[in-house]
């Protein structure tokens, strides 16, 4: 009598950790590869918009460069920090589906770095976006004249690199969402 | 065990704050006015005539565009308030969804605010390499507001950073001592 009560002893005492943490869905492998299309469009982005410099003559020498505008500048730098960024957290995935024991914790740090780079990369697209949109079309309540006329070259290099950067923040928030979809599935009823 | 998704106090009043803080900001811009006499030069001959010049916020495209992703953010902040009162952390499906649209208002917001500021910052100081003149010598009542009304938005983008974050930490925490 004594022995059978005792497995229904042990099965009561001690919860029984796997029921309670389900091991979750694993999408790490969709992870590595938006991280590096991350990586991709910021290092397309910051590319095209530096050789974009155009010198037009009227019939003085013109030149039009990103760095004329604290607006391109803060543009490539943001995107700078998020190719810096994509490359360490690819690399941090590639470690994490060698190493299936991390995988919980890193969803949690990947969640709140990616959430950060979103809010810079996102207001680098804005800002480069309204600057270059004031260039494309002008505004003559201000009497800002269009430049996109004349520096054809320059505008089409920035307007490629903001749509770039667009897609880069699209692919930030479909990591936010891989992460948390992870996440919720490893969270126990 | 309890829930391990549950929904605290500091979680509705940080929705309620981005709620009020994107109400504000758009609130602000949509009022920015300015009506200035500017002297302008016809000639040299000629006294300076003054003509009324109007600043208003539908003038240029990136403050349209911010006003809009506010009132896109107070809109979502107001909706997602009462759902997640209603739901009081029921849902764990409710919860998952609600970080996935924070973080496409927060992307929304923050490029709004981006915008904003570059336009702001170019009718500040101008950019003299092509000819845009500053504007806010004149009209700096406008930019002013404009200013305030940036930096309430910033606030609130921060809060709505925030309610990403906070219940992500708050989750792990928990789903990490359960676990150990």
């Amino acid at each position: 009598m004594a022995s059978t009560d005792k497995p229904v002893d042990t099965e009561y005492s001690r919860p029984t950790s796997s029921a309670q943490a389900p091991a979750g869905v694993d999408l790490f492998k969709f992870d590595v590869i938006l991280r590096f299309l991350l990586f991709a469009a910021s290092l397309v982005s910051v590319v095209v918009i530096v050789t974009g410099n155009e010198t037009k003559y009227i019939p003085l020498p013109r030149p039009a460069k990103f760095r004329y505008s604290p607006a391109f500048v803060y543009f490539v730098a943001a995107l700078s920090v998020a190719g810096l960024y994509s490359i360490i957290t690819t690399l941090a995935s590639l470690y994490a589906i060698k190493n299936p024991a991390l995988k919980a914790k890193l969803l949690l740090y990947f969640i709140l770095w990616d959430a950060l780079i979103l809010g810079i990369i996102a207001s680098a697209t804005g800002t480069a976006g309204g600057v270059a949109y004031v260039g494309l079309k002008g505004n003559k309540h201000v009497n800002w004249n269009k430049i996109c006329n004349v520096y054809d070259k320059f505008c089409r290099h920035v307007g490629a690199s903001v749509a770039v950067a667009l897609f880069g923040s699209i692919v930030t928030v479909l990591l936010i969402w891989i992460s948390a979809y992870s996440l919720h599935s490893r969270v126990p009823k | 065990m309890g829930k391990a998704v549950t929904l605290s106090a500091s979680d509705l009043l940080m929705r309620l704050l981005a709620f009020i803080l994107t109400l504000a900001a758009a609130i602000v811009i949509a009022t920015d006015k300015q009506t200035k006499l500017v002297p302008i030069q016809i000639s040299d001959s000629l006294p300076p005539l003054h003509v009324p010049l109007t600043a208003k916020w539908d003038q240029m495209s990136a403050v349209l565009y911010f006003l809009v992703t506010n009132a896109i953010a107070c809109t979502y902040g107001a909706l997602s308030l009462v759902v997640a009162v209603v739901n009081r952390g029921k849902s764990k499906g409710l919860w998952t969804v609600m970080i996935v649209l924070d973080a496409l208002v927060v992307a929304l917001l923050f490029s709004g605010n981006g915008a904003a500021a570059a336009v702001g910052v170019l009718g500040y100081k101008g950019n003299s390499h092509v000819n845009w003149k500053k504007v806010c010598n004149v009209f700096d009542k406008f930019c002013g507001q404009m200013a305030v009304s940036i930096g309430v938005s910033l606030i609130g983008s921060l809060a709505f950073l925030l309610l990403v974050i906070i219940p992500v930490v708050r989750l792990h925490r928990r789903t990490w001592s359960i676990n150990n």
